[in-house]
């Protein structure tokens, strides 16, 4: 008997297409774990970043790695899935130079009832947090100054900011910690896989600085006793590398140096000593905060990273003729609002600010600085895409911009050579996007990462906000509520009745603390957030953050310039 | 296209460090003449139609019908009064963050100079109020707080520019309520902080020079071993103690907040235990009740003029204090401690003449010279003499009277207030603000829900020193 083996073989393969695509369909909404690995996407316009756009070709993904790249219709395998991307662009995997993505944020502790807490107790609770953080590392400084935090540790991929981030477009982020002072060492990680270990690529990469002071009552509170806490603790770690060096050459008859777990976690960044010195992100946006930082790197022989770099434009030709990077924040200086109709018109340089925010990107790439966009923080994931499309407005090249947010980016963090780019061998990290990349309108429909495939539908809770998708949420938002706000010792209550139009927040809040509209009001994956003014013996703007904890239920915490409390909900039927 | 775009790039960022650069050497090896003016010298008297000629930051010349090269910028003073720029020894302005650590007592280890902000608007109205020279200070939350930086206000400069490169460093120290922080609200959870007591801060302070005086010990040994042992470890490096060390070996100037008596005396007595010197005392507003033992210590005294009665330490203060002082040889200076009196000291000068009959010039150096003098560059500034910095002030009319206005600063010959070029900026700046407020980022938002900005509304105060806020004195 004659076998048409081709034909056997065509027919075979296409059922187990069939089953595969199945299997996968009933698997994937729990684990991707047997999820095809293998894929062909064809009639793509794909941007390599690394050679020429492709305006018609085809990227063949296979076990995480991107295996082909070309124009036309390519060889496809018969063994994989195929997603046709007509008129669809296909961008290297975009990558946010610096979030806290994957790691939980503090939530408020809220005990069962309403039961609420004074600041007394909120501050307690804080306190014992660092306690914690303190007997995690079995350090003896406090929390804010623990360089061996890393992010690594912290990752937990079942933190819902890492689908929030994949549905928004990212594959990559560069992970920090959400520490002060020292924010700890950070972990680049691709947005997909079961462990923290699966997600991380490179770890660490980096350790981050702010100089931002601590709590009242724990050193250092002011700006310049972050500089000082700073500045002793690189001074004493120089001086236990040194001590720990001559030990080992003679220990015999030799004191034993202390083992110091932050000190010693300091030493991949110390100069002079460290072959491969490894590099410390400075979080420094306007001029003078840079040329502090600067001023510090050198002090030390540091080998520096800026982050923010709001006005390190200023600074072009310095940072190429040091070679320093700049993780380039698109959260762009907003306009605050309050309801004070007698309020001072805004100084100029904040006026000069807001204008002058998007034109640094031109000037860095001009003078031929390596800098990469991150998200800064930002509320909403939209803003980057729209504030990286007003960089390109002000006269950042579009390739340039494409390039800040995949292969410089890699470049910067040392993974060129593994992601960055649409090149054969490269990790399978892919955007797949219809319509303009820095167009509002545009949609990310696939996220490949580490070739795994993940759909985003056009209706999903993709950005935090954004596509004005998150409709349930929305909805169990909009209604009239009662709060119940702790302020010191006692409870004040409140009703708020708040109404949503995508995923923007409006209303009008009322107590005994005064009634006004509310403002800045928003709805995202994490929860919902709006700004009331209060009158608590002055005006002071009152930050509401919080979530639907249940049916008719919420809970959050109230910040003002005084501190931080909590507050319960209820909804009024 | 693209090659004659790169080209005028790499022209223009070449040229423009290098043009700043020529402005610089032009205006400081150009030579300046202001002529025919009232000199208020602060050194030797009053001259009366006398020319002064200004080359390369320096004055060079003092006379009558000076001549100048060709090339120099002429400036007609006729009928207006000059004054060398007034030296403010007590400043909290341009301090990024909080005035003060508040965590510890003693913060020796905090630096005014590693967050100095050259942009804030208060130097600009301090320059419009004759100042060129702060003294910026550590609030005086703190026994012993951070160190000073000495500083010319050198507008439109970067931080750096503005440090006085051979000022003697200093530091502050702090007695009485602030230090022991009657005022201060602690915030729930928080514990209140030692010392509590005038007694507990004499002891804070005898503690940290105990400590130095160990660490000085430590490291002199440590030197002494090491030339025969190069395999020595260095002992540790305590930045909060090295400050303190430099006061004992008398490289670091004690500018000391305080009030009473009693306790001046008690700071004086501890400072002869350890022998160091107190360069100033601060606001003293009992100095006059022990002004021969300050003179024979040596310690000079700066202070307010006639601010009283606003803590319960400041009740004793007489406006006679600047003249009692003098009279027993104290060099005296007055400063500000304030964003809203620096721009005014010049009328604080002259009350010193109508409480006590200080002389018209001695009241004169209580704003120039003796602040100069008390913060270690008065060899370079605060009088218009040959060979010092062309640090000076062209006034309307006598700076004493309440009727004089500032038409130009100058520090080092370089002009960084010009009353006449600010009025004339202000149509230009009027113009950038109105196109600011149609960009779309400034622009308001269309939305009912928009409200107007929220703008921080600033609050200068005058009658209050720096330890006085909740969040420890920080004046922004």
């Amino acid at each position: 008997m004659k076998i048409n083996l081709s034909r056997f073989f065509a027919v075979f393969a296409s059922a187990v297409l069939l089953l595969s695509s199945l299997f996968y369909q009933q698997v994937s909404a729990q684990s991707s774990a047997n999820a095809p690995r293998a894929f062909a996407i064809t009639n793509a316009r794909i941007v390599t970043t690394s050679g020429a756009d492709i305006e018609r070709g085809t990227i063949i993904v296979r076990d995480g790695l991107i295996v082909a790249v070309g124009a036309g219709n390519l060889q496809v395998p018969v063994d994989v899935r195929v997603i046709d991307a007509n008129g669809l662009t296909v961008y290297p995997g975009i990558i946010d130079a610096s979030a806290s993505t994957g790691i939980p944020a503090p939530r408020p502790t809220q005990q069962a009832g309403g039961g609420g807490q004074n600041i007394a107790q909120f501050l307690q609770q804080q306190q014992q947090a660092q306690q914690q953080a303190q007997a995690q590392s079995n350090s003896t400084y406090p929390a804010g100054l623990l360089p061996e935090i890393a992010a690594a540790d912290l990752i937990r991929t079942s933190d819902s900011s890492i689908e929030t981030a994949r549905n928004s477009g990212f594959t990559t982020v560069l992970v920090v910690p959400r520490e002060r002072i020292f924010q700890g060492q950070s972990a680049l990680i691709n947005l997909s896989g079961e462990t923290a270990g699966e997600a991380i690529v490179r770890a660490p990469v980096a350790l981050h600085l702010t100089f931002v002071p601590l709590q009242v009552g724990q050193f250092p509170t002011s700006l310049m006793g972050s500089f000082a806490a700073v500045r002793q603790m690189f001074l004493d770690a120089q001086q236990l590398q040194e001590a720990q060096r001559n030990y080992e050459k003679n220990p015999r008859g030799t004191r034993r140096p202390d083992s110091n777990k932050s000190l010693e976690a300091l030493f991949p960044y110390l100069s002079r000593q460290t072959p491969g010195q490894a590099p410390i992100v400075f979080q420094a946006n306007t001029e003078r905060e840079i040329g502090r930082v600067l001023n510090f790197a050198r002090e030390f022989n540091l080998k520096a990273i800026i982050a923010g770099g709001a006005e390190s434009g200023r600074f072009a030709e310095q940072l190429k003729a040091q070679d320093i990077p700049v993780l380039l924040s698109l959260n762009f200086p907003r306009r605050t609002s309050s309801t004070s109709p007698e309020a001072d018109p805004e100084s100029m340089s904040v006026l000069r600010a807001r204008a002058e925010a998007p034109k640094t990107a031109a000037r860095l790439a001009a003078a031929g600085v390596r800098f990469a966009f991150q998200s800064g923080g930002m509320a909403n994931y939209t803003d980057f895409w729209a504030n990286a499309g007003r960089a390109v407005q002000a006269g950042l090249a579009r390739p340039a911009a494409i390039r800040a947010m995949t292969l410089g980016s890699a470049e910067i963090f040392g993974v060129a050579d593994r992601m960055g780019s649409i090149e054969p061998g490269k990790i399978a990290n892919l955007t797949v996007v219809r319509g303009d990349i820095f167009d509002r309108a545009r949609t990310v429909t696939h996220v490949f990462v580490d070739g795994r495939m993940y759909e985003i539908p056009a209706a999903a809770p993709t950005t935090t906000g954004g596509g004005g998708a998150n409709a349930a949420a929305a909805q169990a938002i909009a209604g009239k509520w009662n709060l119940t706000i702790q302020l010191g010792g006692q409870t004040v209550q409140a009703t708020v009745t708040l109404t949503t139009q995508r995923n923007q927040l409006a209303g009008q809040f009322e107590s005994t603390l005064g009634a006004a509209p509310i403002s800045q009001g928003e709805i995202s994956a994490e929860g919902f957030r709006f700004v009331v003014k209060l009158n608590v013996g002055e005006q002071v703007d009152a930050v509401f953050a919080g979530r639907i904890t249940g049916e008719n239920q919420m809970t959050g915490t109230v910040t003002a310039p005084q501190g931080t409390t909590s507050f319960t909900g209820t909804k009024t039927p | 296209m693209k090659k004659i775009l790169s080209l005028f790039l790499i022209v223009l960022f070449v040229s423009a460090p290098l043009s700043a650069q020529q402005r610089n050497t032009a205006a400081n090896a150009n030579e300046i003449l202001i002529r025919n003016a009232t000199v208020l010298t602060a050194a030797r008297g009053r001259l009366e139609g006398t020319d002064i000629l200004i080359r390369a930051g320096k004055i060079a010349q003092i006379g009558k019908n000076l001549r100048a090269g060709a090339n120099a910028q002429t400036i007609d003073a006729t009928g207006k009064f000059v004054t060398p720029g007034i030296v403010d020894a007590h400043s909290h302005a341009a301090v990024d963050g909080s005035v003060n650590e508040t965590s510890y007592s003693v913060t020796s280890m905090t630096r005014v100079h590693d967050v100095i902000n050259p942009n804030d608007i208060n130097l600009y109205r301090a320059l419009a109020g004759g100042v060129t020279v702060l003294n910026v200070l550590h609030g005086s939350a703190n026994s012993i707080g951070g160190q000073n930086a000495t500083i010319k206000i050198k507008w439109k400069r970067p931080a750096q520019d503005f440090l006085i490169p051979d000022a003697p460093p200093g530091i502050k120290f702090a007695l009485g309520e602030n230090p022991k922080r009657s005022h201060s609200n602690l915030q729930p959870g928080q514990t209140r902080r030692y010392p509590a007591t005038r007694m507990g801060v004499e002891e804070t302070i005898r503690d940290a020079f105990i400590r130095a005086r160990d660490y000085k010990a430590e490291w002199d040994e440590f030197r002494e071993k090491s030339k025969r042992d190069k395999n020595l470890t260095a002992p540790r490096r305590d930045i909060e103690l090295e400050p303190l060390v430099e006061i004992l070996e008398g490289r670091r100037l004690v500018h000391s907040h305080g009030y009473r008596s009693d306790e001046f005396l008690m700071l004086l007595n501890l400072a002869d235990e350890f022998g160091f010197k107190v360069k100033t005392l601060q606001h003293g507003l009992e100095a006059y009740k022990i002004a021969p033992e300050i003179a024979r210590h040596g310690a000079a005294a700066s202070i307010f003029v006639d601010n009283w009665g606003y803590k319960i330490e400041a009740f004793d203060a007489i406006p006679y204090n600047a003249a009692i002082l003098y009279r027993n040889g104290v060099s005296v200076s007055i400063n500000s401690d304030s964003n809203e009196r620096h721009r005014r000291l010049n009328l604080e000068a002259a009350k010193t003449m109508k409480y006590g009959d200080v002389p018209e010039e001695e009241a004169l150096k209580m704003i120039t010279l003796n602040p100069a003098t008390q913060l270690g560059i008065g060899n370079r500034t605060g009088s218009i003499e040959v060979g010092k910095d062309a640090d000076i002030v062209i006034w309307t009319a006598h700076p004493f009277s309440p009727y004089a206005r500032v038409e130009r600063t100058m520090i080092e010959g370089e002009t960084f207030f010009d009353r006449e070029q600010d009025v004339q900026n202000r149509a230009a700046l009027a113009a950038e603000r109105q196109t600011l407020e149609r960009d779309e980022a400034n622009r308001p938002s269309t939305s009912p829900r928009a409200t107007q900005p929220a703008v921080p509304r600033e609050r200068v105060k005058a009658d209050l020193d720096d330890a006085d806020d909740i969040d420890g004195g920080n004046h922004k």
